[in-house]
């Protein structure tokens, strides 16, 4: 299986340089989502656990890899923001960063996010690299995630004219300066790390880090040993938090910050026109950055596709490299029906949202906006009543 | 006492584990068969925190089997039968 995975990563270094040729950003954002895929295969960095496993087993494992990686990527993303707008004037925000207004759709998009990827057992992130790893369930999954997009695309323009086209943005820094906005941020982040620890300690299960024994110390047996941390066992979840936060600061230097959905979305636009519902032109869309929905343009490979489908490869070689490569089937029926159910609020949730856990989370945060804050807030309730309903789920 | 819980995500794995733990009669061994990496991540540090043993095996291609029981004896005396 090993040997698979060194073939298909010389493959897609191939296919890199292939697709350089088509346009530099497609061929850069394709190396950029293998290794976003490889880095949440690795270090299992599921956000839908994340949340979950607070309520469920009391524990902040991975929520707090999270919580680093978006305090990394906030000291990046606020040096890149205020190199790009010096002076951030109330009315002003910075190019691509994920702010969007602030509102009902924000709120109710997180809830029922957050109850769906609770019963998908996984996020939009969380089901690309596991379609990657051969998890049978997450195509299901990914499959109601289009037809919940599908929903979003053909209601946004009543939600538009509704509420969102009338919700303000707010960017932090616009009253609070960048360092105001920074320091604020980081300290935010401080006090739910803080929360967890507490959280961790009255209600449940730490969860330590399987310590990993060396093997020897000399040369030889220190490289196996470097070999097994990097490309067998699974990565701390801090390193894979810290590290996706540098990718993501790096993806905002190269053009914009991580998101998912936005690409998706045209997907999704693409099998409703297939059968017969072409979606509408959509209002508004144009005024707003991040994950928002779309149609799409002509061009059929873009630098969004290459990095969606770059993070399904990058975690294929990651599993392939680990011998952690299976088709695995879900033993129950059911289990279909929470994926597809789980994906369609999913997707329903993250197109009024204008972002999943990546682009409207782990983006917005960093982005020094308001509206990451409450979509995560958001997230934690529908995930909270996620699991009373998962617990009754046998 | 064995548990199998292949094709399961998490949090699956990790409940039905933590169940069988709960009910799992001294001196026994259970043995976890799953598929899921994260599970090796989750169960054996549960396991340790309610006080078992564990040794995780690889049972071929992405399959492990965890061994947990309340004395470390009892798991390799199974792996040396």
């Amino acid at each position: 299986m090993t040997l698979a995975g060194v073939v298909l990563l010389a493959l897609a270094g191939v296919a890199g340089i292939l697709l350089t040729e088509v346009g530099r950003e497609v061929g850069l954002f394709w190396a950029f989502g293998l290794a976003f895929g490889f880095v949440l295969q690795r270090s299992r960095f599921c956000f839908a656990s994340a949340f979950r496993d607070l309520f469920l087993f009391g524990s902040g494992r991975i929520m707090k890899g999270i919580l680093a990686g978006m305090a990394v990527a906030t000291l990046g993303f606020a040096v890149l923001m205020s190199k790009m707008v010096p002076n951030p004037l109330p009315g002003v925000i910075a190019p691509e960063a994920h702010v969007v207004p602030v509102g009902i759709h924000l709120i109710l998009g997180g809830i029922l996010f957050g109850f769906g990827m609770v019963q998908a057992g996984g996020c939009i992130s969380g089901s690309l690299y596991r379609i990657g790893e051969g998890y049978v369930a997450s195509w299901v999954a990914f499959g109601g995630i289009l037809g919940g997009l599908g929903l979003a695309l053909h209601s946004w323009n009543w939600w538009w004219r509704f509420h969102i086209g009338r919700a303000p943005m707010i960017w932090i820094p616009s009253f609070a300066g960048y360092a105001g906005a920074t320091i604020l941020t980081l300290f935010l982040l401080l006090c739910a790390y803080l929360l967890i620890l507490w959280w961790e300690s009255t209600k449940g299960v730490i969860l330590p880090e399987v310590p990993a024994g060396a093997k020897g110390t000399d040369f030889l047996h220190r490289l196996q040993d470097l070999w097994e941390k990097v490309f067998r066992r699974g990565w701390p979840v801090v390193t894979g938090g810290v590290t996706l936060g540098v990718l993501n600061i790096l993806l905002y230097v190269a053009h914009m910050p991580w998101g998912i959905t936005g690409e998706i979305s045209r997907w999704a636009a693409g099998f409703s026109r297939l059968a017969g519902f072409p979606p509408p032109a959509l209002l508004g869309v144009d005024q707003l950055a991040g994950c928002t929905l779309t149609l799409g343009g002509n061009r059929l490979i873009t630098h969004t596709l290459t990095l969606d489908v770059g993070m399904v490869a990058g975690s294929l070689i990651g599993a392939l490299l680990a011998g952690e490569f299976r088709i695995r089937i879900p033993p129950h029926p059911r289990r279909y029906a929470q994926a597809i159910l789980g994906g369609i609020l999913m997707g329903y949730g993250a197109g009024i949202a204008m972002g999943c856990t990546i682009g409207a989370f782990f983006s917005a945060i960093p982005s020094l906006g308001l509206n990451g804050w409450v979509f995560g807030l958001s997230l934690l309730a529908g995930a909270y009543g996620g699991v009373q309903v998962l617990k009754r789920i046998p | 006492m064995k548990l199998d819980v292949r094709g399961e995500v998490c949090p699956y794995p990790m409940m039905k584990a933590l169940e069988a733990m709960r009910q799992l009669p001294e001196g026994e061994l259970l043995e976890v068969l799953t598929d899921h990496p994260p599970s090796l991540e989750t169960i054996p540090p549960l396991a340790n925190q309610l006080g078992f043993a564990w040794k995780i095996v690889e049972k071929g291609r992405g399959q492990w089997a965890i061994l947990i029981a309340r004395e470390a004896g009892i798991i390799e005396e199974a792996l040396h039968a």
